[in-house]
């Protein structure tokens, strides 16, 4: 059965990578459901307009509204030119404290 | 070998992580859409650029920071030492006391209602004036619960009903 070892781990990896994607839609359904999702945006959405990234946003959407015009700007016009500005924005504490939230969540809730 | 049960063993603390970090992740991007969402209504709806006025005007109603001005650039203590004229008794009184001065001057309001209500229960003569002014009292006073009052008739007729003396609970029994 030597042949068919290395054909076995491959199956067996796949077999683990499902599980845990399993796993994470496990979780993820958790999250929603309990609400805990939810609660995690609003104090997101709080962090981030105390700590002044929604202003800092708003003026990256000027510039693109005045590049565009305000007739002709889209949504994906916005997102585009906004939101990899946005993510590199997020202060680190800010990030710090929600990954505490979720890591916490993952380790009451993983089993 | 064994199928272990789906559990937290079987993903390690980096594939944890990992998982938090894309968690966050997506979260950060709700964030991003929503305010782009928002600003996009905003331009199209014709509000976004509303609180951007010239230069000018935006200077004419900057936040002042003077001391002894509020915020707006208006003196604020300068009534305190202002005077009125009572309309009742034609006496010049204080801005600060004058509305207390008012409200015994007139004979309408809590405290003189119950002043005369205390007359009436120890047994004087009241003339009529009185009297209706007091009627109107009950009907308009709404913060003023007649049981409470009732309760302190009885009470003001057990002391002695010459003593021009107020006492303390009663004045403090419907605040």
């Amino acid at each position: 059965m030597v042949c068919g070892t290395a054909g076995n781990k491959q199956q067996q990896r796949e077999i683990n990578m499902s599980k845990e994607s399993q796993m994470r839609a496990a979780i993820n359904q958790k999250l929603i459901e309990m609400g805990e999702r939810e609660r995690l945006k609003e104090l997101l959405r709080a962090k981030l307009i105390e700590c002044g990234w929604r202003d800092q946003l708003k003026a990256l959407c000027k510039e693109v509204i005045k590049e565009k015009g305000i007739e002709n700007v889209t949504v994906e016009d916005l997102v585009a030119g906004v939101t990899p500005k946005g993510r590199a924005l997020v202060p680190d504490s800010v990030k710090k404290e929600l990954l505490q939230r979720i890591r916490a969540f993952l380790a009451q809730h993983s089993t | 070998m064994k199928m272990e049960d789906v559990s937290l063993s079987s993903m390690d603390n980096s594939k944890m992580e990992g998982f938090a970090q894309e968690i966050l992740s997506d979260l950060v991007e709700d964030a991003c859409l929503g305010l782009c969402f928002e600003v996009h209504r905003a331009v199209k709806q014709g509000y976004f650029f509303m609180d951007d006025t010239d230069q000018e005007s935006m200077k004419d109603f900057e936040i002042v920071d003077q001391p002894g001005v509020d915020i707006f650039g208006q003196v604020y203590n300068q009534w305190k030492n202002k005077e009125c004229v009572c309309p009742n008794c034609s006496r010049s009184i204080a801005a600060s006391r004058f509305a207390p001065h008012l409200e015994k001057c007139l004979g309408m309001g809590r405290n003189s209602s119950r002043i005369a209500n205390r007359r009436i229960a120890s047994g004087n003569n009241t003339n009529k004036s009185e009297s209706d002014q007091e009627d109107n009292d009950d009907v308009n006073d709404n913060d003023w619960s007649y049981g409470a009052e009732k309760k302190a008739k009885k009470r003001k007729s057990d002391k002695n009903p010459n003593s021009p003396r107020r006492s303390k609970s009663m004045k403090h029994k419907n605040d």
